[in-house]
């Protein structure tokens, strides 16, 4: 006993360098990554925050205001306004994306002439930058020089040019047909890798059995894609609810206001009334939502094994 | 080590002395895209006359703001800026503005230079900002589309009444000939040229120096029956209702527009660009008569701490100089100095006359919180136009407009 301790504690303590040599090591593997998420995530954050509870004009002295800013914030009209528009659009493109690139990926997955051609083209908008994009599309929708309402007049179908950009509805539409148009060939890629990460055997096995293939779709396709949809979900969400370029080049907030979205309402707000402090606590805000909407979708489209 | 450090002194002690050199004979100036007629035109002037050289750069009239708000944030701000005046005591309070008051005060026609322009660029009894251009609000009329339309193509109109029948008369010509144009979604532009008629009637939109909104008054209403009026009947473009401003100028300049309200500006630009476009200047009138303007234009101001006065007072000697004030004149810019205004303007025709009238009774509204309640692409001013000129319920958009720019001035006095 009294023979064996000094050996035990000799070996234990060679062991424990061995494993702070490895955990140091490990540290060090990290470290670049950590100082990323350090420099470029935690410190702007701790700074926004810090920003956010203040009176910071874009020109001038910041005051120090504690919690004022999130208390203005509750009774900001204008801000759950653009809220409630960002959420009325993030559902309503997300449902469109999926709907649009769904479909796409099962056409794009099977082997057939051309299916390179398909994909790229298919791809190619999302190549394209949101601001051009947008640019693009401002004119597009032009009532004068654009493209559909004097080409839907030279055909005939409409009296006189529509002002697309005239009535909320016809807005909305028009940016979500274009953010489909930018964004579905990306979803469609996502899909397409889950799609092509469910082997054939399974497939066959169960056409064997005598499963139609919408029974094949609904039990096999959708839960072994259960991931690959949770990224696509959480990926186009995320990008929705900070939509902000397609809204401030092509409607310029317009009609009336009726489609500021609540990062454009941060922008207008920090850069055009210059309240840094302000635009801050709202961004803060928004990041909470987005933080739980992310959680609570990672939560609902976890697979049951936990696998 | 020893020829790296000696290296390293050298190249900062080049790059300090390049340094030096180039405070004093280049500068940076920004200008807003409504110069663009007359700014390069004058700088180009100033350059090739004096060592000391500036470098224009034209920023886009909605950018102008932010852009430099954000590049003094960061240090990158030009030296010198032809600022909207109405901006300039905002940035005064923020300490970012050169103290120009001495320098000023020193020309001996210091009396001279115009009082709207040095009213708002005083700040706690301190002059930041001096004259740079000058711009009033007109009404344009196309004398060749009311010769067209069987008008007399030397008679602008002098109230509402002839403005609606004249634009239906021009607008009978058929084909895409419109009788009237304005922004409808742009909030600045339509303070220059829809307030003016509000105030010809004898309403007001900011009462009690600037601490009340008043939006939901009798004027108001008429003249936005007025706007409604000729949108209804469809004398105005379709695509008015969208513009954001990119087309305030452009709509008149396409020669297909019988009258529309814009600013003296206009009036360079047209001859330098649009020779074509025959055009006549009067008064934005009143619902029953009268006249009224918006006195707008810019302020010269420099950014505090760039050590660069002997060169300023070059370019404003330049500027006020009888030949800096005819240049100015020349290509769109009312004359800032008012004893060499006559002499300037001498060689110009009869339009640029009407202009010098109505900066004289321009008026210039002015408040700490202006881009919020007026210019904001999200502000109520713009939001309130567009719903009442074009939507349904006229009196609920006025008293909504009033309400929200209520609360953002007393927000703005916390």
């Amino acid at each position: 006993m009294t023979q064996s301790n000094p050996a035990k504690q000799r070996s234990s303590g060679r062991r424990g360098t061995r494993l702070r040599r490895q955990q140091l090591a490990g540290l060090l593997f990290v470290a670049p990554a950590v100082l990323l998420v350090i420099v470029f995530f935690l410190v702007p954050l701790g700074m926004a925050f810090w920003m956010s509870l203040h009176n910071w004009p874009l020109l001038g002295r910041p005051r120090f205001i504690g919690l004022t800013n999130y208390l203005n914030l509750m009774n900001d009209q204008r801000f759950w306004n653009a809220m409630r528009f960002t959420g009325y659009y993030t559902v309503i493109v997300t449902i469109v994306i999926f709907a649009v690139a769904f479909p796409l990926a099962l056409f794009a997955e099977k082997a057939r002439p051309m299916i390179k051609v398909y994909r790229t083209a298919i791809f190619l908008p999302v190549v394209v930058g949101f601001g051009s994009a947008s640019l693009l599309w401002a004119w597009l929708m032009n009532v004068d020089v654009g493209l559909f309402s004097p080409l839907a007049y030279r055909l005939g179908l409409t009296e006189k040019p529509v002002n697309l950009l005239a009535s909320f509805d016809t807005t909305f539409w028009s940016i979500i047909v274009m953010v489909v148009w930018k964004t579905a060939g990306f979803n469609m890629i996502i899909l397409l890798t889950g799609l092509q990460g469910i082997s054939t055997e399974v497939q066959e096995a169960a056409r064997i059995d005598g499963a139609s293939s919408w029974q094949r779709f609904r039990r096999i396709t959708l839960p072994l894609m259960r991931r690959t949809i949770a990224l696509a979900l959480i990926l186009s969400v995320a990008g929705s609810v900070l939509a902000f370029d397609q809204f401030y080049i092509i409607a310029d907030g317009g009609p009336q206001n009726s489609t500021v979205t609540a990062v454009y309402w941060i922008f207008s707000q920090s850069f055009v009334s210059f309240r840094l402090g302000y635009g801050a606590a709202m961004s803060m805000v928004l990041l909470a939502i987005l933080v739980t909407i992310s959680v609570v979708q990672l939560r609902l489209l976890r697979t049951p094994e936990g696998a | 080590m020893k020829g790296f450090k000696a290296a390293l002194l050298a190249l900062v002690a080049v790059q300090a002395s390049a340094g030096a050199a180039l405070a004093q004979q280049k500068l940076t100036m920004w200008s807003r895209s409504s110069s663009e007629a007359f700014m390069p035109s004058l700088v180009k002037a100033f350059n090739a006359a004096h060592k000391t050289q500036i470098e224009l750069q034209i920023v886009p009239n909605t950018e102008m703001v932010q852009k430099y708000a954000i590049s003094a944030a960061g240090g990158s701000a030009p030296d010198l800026l032809s600022l909207d005046l109405v901006y300039t005591p905002a940035f005064a309070a923020s300490g970012q503005l050169e103290d120009l008051t001495d320098l000023v005060k020193g020309f001996p026609f210091f009396d001279q230079l115009s009082k709207a322009h040095l009213g708002a660029g005083s700040y706690e009894g301190r002059i930041f900002g001096t004259p740079m251009s000058a711009d009033a609000s007109v009404m344009l009329w196309n004398k060749k589309l009311f010769k067209q339309a069987g008008l007399d193509p030397e008679k602008g109109p002098t109230n509402w009444a002839e403005i609606e029948e004249y634009a239906g008369k021009v607008n009978a010509i058929g084909g895409d000939i419109r009788g009237f144009y304005f922004s409808g979604a742009c909030g600045g532009c339509n303070a220059f040229t829809f307030m003016p008629l509000v105030w010809a009637s004898g309403g007001e939109i900011l009462a009690d120096g600037a601490r009340k909104a008043t939006l939901n008054t009798p004027q108001m209403r008429d003249a936005v029956a007025l706007y409604r009026g000729l949108v209804a009947k469809g004398y105005v473009p379709e695509s008015a209702r969208t513009d954001a401003g990119p087309n305030f100028f452009g709509g008149f300049a396409t020669d297909r527009i019988g009258m529309s309200p814009i600013g003296a500006f206009a009036i360079g630009n047209l001859v330098k660009n649009y020779p074509n476009v025959e055009f006549g200047v009067t008064f934005l009138p009143g619902k029953t008569g009268g006249k009224a303007s918006f006195a707008g234009g810019d302020n010269f101001v420099v950014t505090a701490g760039r050590k660069n006065m002997p060169a300023v007072k070059e370019f404003l000697s330049f500027v006020y100089s009888l030949e800096g004030q005819t240049l100015l004149a020349k290509l769109g810019s009312l004359p800032t100095r008012a004893d060499v205004a006559a002499e300037a303007v001498k060689s110009l025709d009869q339009r640029y006359l009407t202009a010098t009238e109505a900066m004289k009774i321009g008026r210039t509204p002015s408040s700490p919180v202006y881009n919020d309640i007026i210019n904001s692409s999200t502000g109520p001013w713009k939001q309130m136009l567009n719903e009442v000129f074009f939507g349904k319920d006229v009196e609920g958009s006025l008293v909504k407009a009033e309400k929200t720019m209520q609360s953002i001035i007393d927000q703005s006095g916390k």
